[in-house]
């Protein structure tokens, strides 16, 4: 392994450490204000930092003109052919996506606290909604207006969206910091910051031992549950791989090399150069060290619940253990037909393939559900909450942890959450792909028929796919937390009899039914390869067209006014209701 | 199956061998739907996310006002406790404090009466006699040690009231403070002094005739030895 190779592994661990932990501390945070949301009340708030108002204006100024002048910066340089043309649509919809979302805060701003010049008293009367529409309209125009952009006319239209833009940032930048009020600043990032108050509160937690605890295994279970939830995203592939072409033909990598990101690849994602993959290890065992290393968070727990010398604990771990391990082998049974399907264990593979083919979900619906149910009871999570069950055994396994330790149990559980997200969008949401995107851009097209092609850089393509790989996690973090807020506990030989007599039949019928219909399809010729091409690009734009029309009818159904019911339930209010009512509004009722 | 039968129990009245009125419960039905679980699931789903995004849209819309501001109202019950604090009322009982004279030492004569008053016995004092040649010897004595363990203390207000000399009071408006350790909750001498009254006074209101004073309406050192 070469050194420019360790430098890239290290920034690789680092991103994906670093987007586990700080998931994990907001999904704590997430968890709470979804529950809370769900009933009407806002959840934990009450975390604020006063800044002082130099620095609450530094904050506001710094970005924006610190991008207003990166984006000045970047285009003085030359760039030519489809990079200009990439640059000019980019900076053409950034430029219109910061004036619209400037304006509505503008607008938001007006309305509630009042117009302070004769340019803000023009949006005391405009609609907040009808900015929304009306920014859509602009960026739908303006990729029409790409359209109309020459390949000789882009070098010059780079340049000169570029200075507006930065103008933009600029301009919003300075008049944003000039609206900051007086006095300082209470910053609440919308109780974010309560995940942060939590931590320096266990940091300074008094570390209790049980007196007659094990001080040994009583310190390393901890360890070992965080241990285990970190250490399996290293077989994530996060992106696409990325192309490196030979700068100075030496053969070998070199740190030189970084900066000569291959412009474009074929569609076959085909790399002459260097490649390097957007995971940490690409092991041949793939899957499999994800089995065997989340197999050892089993022993965190249950050493947790030996070392505390306490019957509940010791009940917790028992109920961790015998519930993980019964788990475990429907977990791995429920991917055998995966397996089979994508005929391969190594993650990237499974990734790749389904980016050429279909999503996981689509080939294997049934392998879904059991693996969603077999994920989540290894979690840990409601409904499978059983070893922490608070109405029988007070907290289970981590009863007698308290300070810093009982953080790392936390924080393993909410990185076990968001790591089980991410191996159901890797394994089933298609990883880092998004439908009709292929390495060389977007191609809609089914079976052989082209609909519609837009070529794109290589350096797009990655960025969008790491995006995207993100954000579908994220999005099946966020399902997984309304699990928790929708699903009764179930009881402890429920959960052992759907186990073992529910998951694990139906997982060993599902992979039997899926070898025989692989074996049938692998020997029915190209007719049905053609056919299985076509149905899985229809599947693509199923999920095209479903994530369009959710995104739109969210949208839509967010900006729609609300409409509230008055319900007079008792005869008092009822009777104050003729009299012309107590209450002005349902509101303040 | 023998058939239940009523009104055979010896313990109680004999009474009427027919059955009481029973209320028929339907089970619940555990169709082939229910015993699914999935669709269930996805219609407890579905009424979560509706919650959810019915109150985010009220939110957002600004036609619910933001509970985080609205919480900060006047006339909103809820406060921003470390924020703001509740006001105590006037004769809140709070830590105890020793008051002092005007030349800052303790108007304690430590004659135990507060500690005796106590329920919680959780004053201690150790009694101490002024010097040869201090003027209030022989009239009085002062507290070597005094200690509260705050832990123990009920708050119930029978020293302030024992007390003959207005010497310990609980008008310092601080509630108890939680510490990490038990040593912490043991208040002594030093520090009862050093609290205020909400007046920020270390002094008391009840002004007393101090011995040697021409107003001091009781026995003079003179008088006493006659």
């Amino acid at each position: 392994m070469s050194l420019v190779e360790l430098v890239l592994t290290v920034v690789k661990i680092l991103i994906i450490v670093m987007f586990f932990l700080n998931m994990a501390a907001l999904s704590t945070w997430a968890d709470r204000r979804q529950g809370a949301m769900v009933q009407d009340r806002v959840g934990p708030n009450r975390a604020v930092v006063p800044l002082p108002n130099m620095v609450a204006r530094g904050i506001v100024l710094l970005p924006p003109a610190l991008f207003g002048v990166l984006s000045i910066f970047t285009s003085l340089g030359e760039v030519t052919g489809r990079l200009a043309l990439e640059r000019t649509t980019v900076n053409v919809q950034l430029a219109i996506f910061v004036t619209w979302l400037s304006l509505l805060v503008l607008c938001a701003k007006v309305r509630s606290g009042g117009a302070i010049n004769r340019a803000e008293r023009v949006f005391e009367d405009v609609d907040p909604r009808s900015i929304f529409f009306a920014g859509l309209g602009v960026h739908a125009l303006g990729l029409v207006a790409m359209r109309f952009v020459t390949p000789q006319g882009a070098p010059m239209a780079a340049k000169i969206t570029g200075f507006v833009l930065g103008a933009i940032f600029l301009i919003v930048g300075f008049y944003a910091t000039s609206r900051v009020p007086e006095g300082p600043i209470p910053l609440r990032l919308a109780g974010t910051l309560h995940a942060l108050a939590d931590s320096i509160k266990m940091i300074w937690k008094e570390d209790f031992i049980p007196k007659n605890g094990d001080k040994v295994l009583h310190g390393l279970a901890p360890i070992l549950t965080v241990f285990s939830a970190v250490v399996v995203a290293a077989v994530l592939p996060f992106g696409n791989d990325l192309c490196f072409a030979d700068g100075n033909r030496n053969g070998t990598l070199d740190f030189s090399d970084l900066g000569n990101l291959v412009a474009t690849v074929p569609a076959t994602g085909q790399c002459t150069g260097f490649r390097v993959p957007l995971q940490i290890a690409d092991l041949n065992v793939g899957i499999l060290y994800v089995f065997a290393m989340t197999g050892t968070g089993i022993i965190g727990a249950a050493i947790a619940g030996w070392a505390s010398d306490n019957k509940f604990a010791l009940l917790g771990g028992l109920r961790a253990a015998s519930q993980m391990v019964s788990y475990e082998v429907a977990m791995g049974l429920s991917l055998v037909g995966l397996f089979l399907v994508y005929s391969t264990v190594r993650m990237g593979e499974m990734s790749a393939w389904q980016g050429q083919h279909a999503w996981g979900i689509f080939v294997q619906p049934v392998g879904f559900f059991l693996f969603l149910a077999a994920v989540c009871a290894e979690t840990k999570r409601v409904p499978f909450d059983q070893p922490e069950g608070e109405s029988e055994i007070v907290a289970g396994y981590f009863l007698e942890y308290s300070g810093f330790k009982w953080g790392m149990f936390m924080t393993g559980e909410y990185i076990e959450l968001v790591f089980s997200s991410a191996l159901l969008v890797a394994l089933f949401f298609g990883g880092y792909n998004l439908p009709f995107l292929h390495p060389d851009g977007l191609t809609v097209a089914f079976g052989d028929t082209v609909l519609f092609q837009y070529k794109m850089t290589h350096l797009a393509v990655s960025v969008i796919s790491v995006l995207a790989f993100f954000g579908k996690t994220i999005l099946v973090t966020w399902v997984q937390v309304f699990f928790r807020w929708t699903l009764p506990r179930f009881r402890y030989d429920q959960l052992m009899k759907l186990g073992w007599t529910k998951l694990l039949p139906l997982a060993i019928a599902n992979m039997m039914v899926t070898a025989v219909i692989v074996v049938a399809l692998r020997n029915a010729g190209p007719a049905a390869e053609s056919w299985l091409k076509l149905l899985g690009d229809i599947s693509q734009g199923l999920v095209a067209v479903l994530t369009l029309a959710g995104t739109v009818a969210l949208v839509v159904g967010l900006l729609e006014p609300v409409e509230r019911h008055k319900f007079l339930v008792t005869s008092s209010a009822r009777f104050a209701a003729a009299l012309g009512g107590v209450k002005p509004t349902a509101q303040e009722a | 199956m023998a058939k239940r039968t009523f009104g055979t129990n010896p313990w109680t009245k004999p009474g009427s061998t027919s059955a009481p009125p029973t209320k028929v419960i339907a089970r619940p039905r555990r169709t082939a739907e229910v015993q699914a679980y999935l669709p269930e699931f996805f219609r407890g789903m579905a009424v979560t996310m509706k919650h959810f995004f019915k109150n985010t849209k009220e939110m957002v819309l600004g036609q619910k006002p933001d509970p985080v501001i609205e919480s900060l109202n006047d006339g909103v019950t809820t406060i921003s406790y470390p924020e703001e604090r509740r006001p105590y009322a006037e004769r809140f009982r709070g830590l105890h404090r020793l008051t002092l004279r005007d030349d800052a030492s303790p108007r304690c004569v430590a004659c135990l009466c507060c500690s005796t008053a106590c329920p919680a016995q959780c004053i201690h004092i150790e009694a101490g006699e002024y010097e040869e040649g201090d003027p209030r010897r022989g009239y009085e004595r002062y507290p070597k040690t005094f200690v509260i363990d705050e832990l123990r203390c009920v708050f119930c207000g029978f020293c302030v009231e024992a007390c003959p000399c207005d010497a310990i009071r609980m008008d310092t408006g601080m509630h108890a403070t939680p510490y990490d350790s038990r040593e912490q909750f043991i208040y002594r001498k030093d520090l009862l002094m050093e609290f205020t009254g909400r007046d920020g006074s270390r002094k008391t209101a009840n002004t007393r005739h101090e011995p040697g004073d021409p107003t001091h309406p009781g026995l003079t050192r003179e008088q006493g030895e006659h």
